[in-house]
This record gives C-alpha cells, sequence and structure tokens, in this order.
C-alpha cells in the first residue's frame, strides 16, 4: 500500500441535520480519518450547521441522534467543536453569557460545544493543513 | 494564493450569500489574502441600485461596496453566469472584474470555500 501523509483537518459543516446529510457524512469522514491516524483540529459549524450543537434536539428513540453522536465524538477524540456566534444566536442556539446579554429566557447549547466567532474558522484554516465543507447543498 | 469565497445563492431568500461574506470579511479582518467570486444566481448580488424595502430586508450592496475598502482583493464575477442573468457592466456595481474562467480563478487560489 503506498504511504499517504497524514493530515490535520479542520471540518466546517454548514448543512443541519435532518435537513441535510451533512453532519452524518462530516461524522463517519471523521471517524474514518482519525482511524487512519490523520487528526482533526477543529470542528466549525455555520450557518444552518449550528443545529447539530442544539442540546433540545430530541429525535424518536430508533433513529440517529447526530447531536448526540457528534458531541460523544468531539468529547471522546478531545477534538473542539464551534458554533459561528452569529449563525448561532440567529438561529436560537445560545450559551450562558449570550443568554444573559440578550436576555433569553434559555440557554441550549451542548457539551462540549462552544459558541465562538469566525476567527475560529480563520485560524483553522490557517492551522490545518486540509479544510473539508459539508453544505447541506440544493 | 488565498482563499476564494464562492456565492452561487441569489442575494434574498437565504442567509447563505451573507454569511458568505462575513467569512470574507472575517480573513480579511485577520490580514488573511481573500477574494470572492460571484457565480451562477450569485451574480444578482452585483445588480446596481437593488430595491428590497417589499420583503423588509436590508439591500446587500452597501455589504458588498465595503468589501474591498475592508481588505477582500477582488470581486470577480462568472462572465457566463452575468450573461445569463442579464447583467452587464453598466448594471452592475463597480469594482468587478469578469472572470472568463472560474476555474481559472480557482486555480489561482490555495482555498475555496462555499458557505452553503
Amino acid at each position: 500500500m503506498a504511504t499517504i501523509s497524514l493530515q490535520n483537518y479542520t471540518l466546517v459543516i454548514t448543512g443541519a441535520p435532518y435537513s441535510s446529510q451533512a453532519p452524518q457524512t462530516a461524522l463517519s469522514f471523521a471517524r474514518a480519518a482519525i482511524a487512519a491516524g490523520h487528526t482533526v483540529d477543529r470542528v466549525f459549524l455555520y450557518g444552518e450547521g449550528v443545529h447539530l450543537a442544539s442540546s433540545l434536539s430530541a429525535p424518536p428513540s430508533d433513529e440517529p441522534h447526530w447531536a448526540d453522536q457528534w458531541s460523544r465524538f468531539l468529547s471522546e477524540n478531545a477534538i473542539s467543536g464551534v458554533a459561528c456566534i452569529a449563525s448561532a444566536l440567529r438561529r436560537g442556539l445560545t450559551n450562558d453569557s449570550e443568554q444573559k446579554r440578550y436576555e433569553l429566557p434559555a440557554n441550549n447549547i451542548r457539551e462540549p460545544f462552544i459558541i465562538a466567532g469566525l476567527g475560529e474558522w480563520v485560524e483553522g484554516t490557517m492551522a490545518s493543513s486540509r479544510v473539508l465543507y459539508f453544505h447541506g447543498g440544493d | 494564493m488565498g482563499t476564494l469565497i464562492v456565492i452561487d445563492q441569489p442575494p434574498y431568500g437565504t442567509w447563505a450569500g451573507r454569511e458568505a461574506l462575513d467569512m470574507a470579511f472575517s480573513l480579511a479582518a485577520f490580514d488573511q489574502p481573500v477574494a470572492l467570486l460571484f457565480t451562477g444566481a450569485g451574480v444578482n448580488w452585483l445588480r446596481k441600485s437593488q430595491e428590497t424595502t417589499g420583503i423588509g430586508q436590508k439591500s446587500v450592496e452597501k455589504n458588498l461596496s465595503a468589501a474591498l475598502i475592508f481588505g477582500v482583493e477582488a470581486l470577480y464575477a462568472d462572465a457566463t453566469a452575468c450573461a445569463r442573468y442579464g447583467l452587464v457592466p453598466d448594471n452592475m456595481v463597480t469594482g468587478v472584474a469578469m472572470a472568463e474562467s472560474s476555474a481559472e480563478v480557482m486555480r489561482q487560489h490555495s482555498h475555496t470555500a462555499f458557505a452553503g
């Protein structure tokens, strides 16, 4: 088998779970990459992709729970998961400090995801050898 | 070299294009080289005098005119898409470079991103 150079990936997910295949495809890719010895530097949720970080999604028990699967995967592999703050606040996804800032009745970010700015994506493009985008597509 | 952000969605109806523009501004804010390519229905971003009061949204024209000021290196428009949507220099915002080949523009950048 030919030797392949090991890569350090930043994954960007812009498609929402249940409306698109993006979170599932990205998770399959991330698992395969790590199994092959590559590393995943970070996962950045942008646009509709931020819905993956909701702690309030509760699909029927016989269906895959993408938010739960993703958060377990991130924790087990110590990968940082970041939801873009502007995308998140537009779509009703918030953390404790933003809840206070905007005087919202609740917060719903799922651990270990955090909310941060697009600078996290910029840093990913600089720190990683590859950046892959998983879109909802249409 | 640098990043090419591709906008292939029309300016209103989804937020994908606005969020793509934010990606470009963010790179520019961190002094990373970035350019924008408008293609497909995305070329409608470049139409002059957009009137948006009827849909209760802000025109994207103002955001776009800030791009070159904030350090976005170039605005490219796919020439075939412009022809398809009836866009000519007279009815387009200023500062746009026509690209006969989008593939060639992509080749000139090390990283290409779509917002969605």
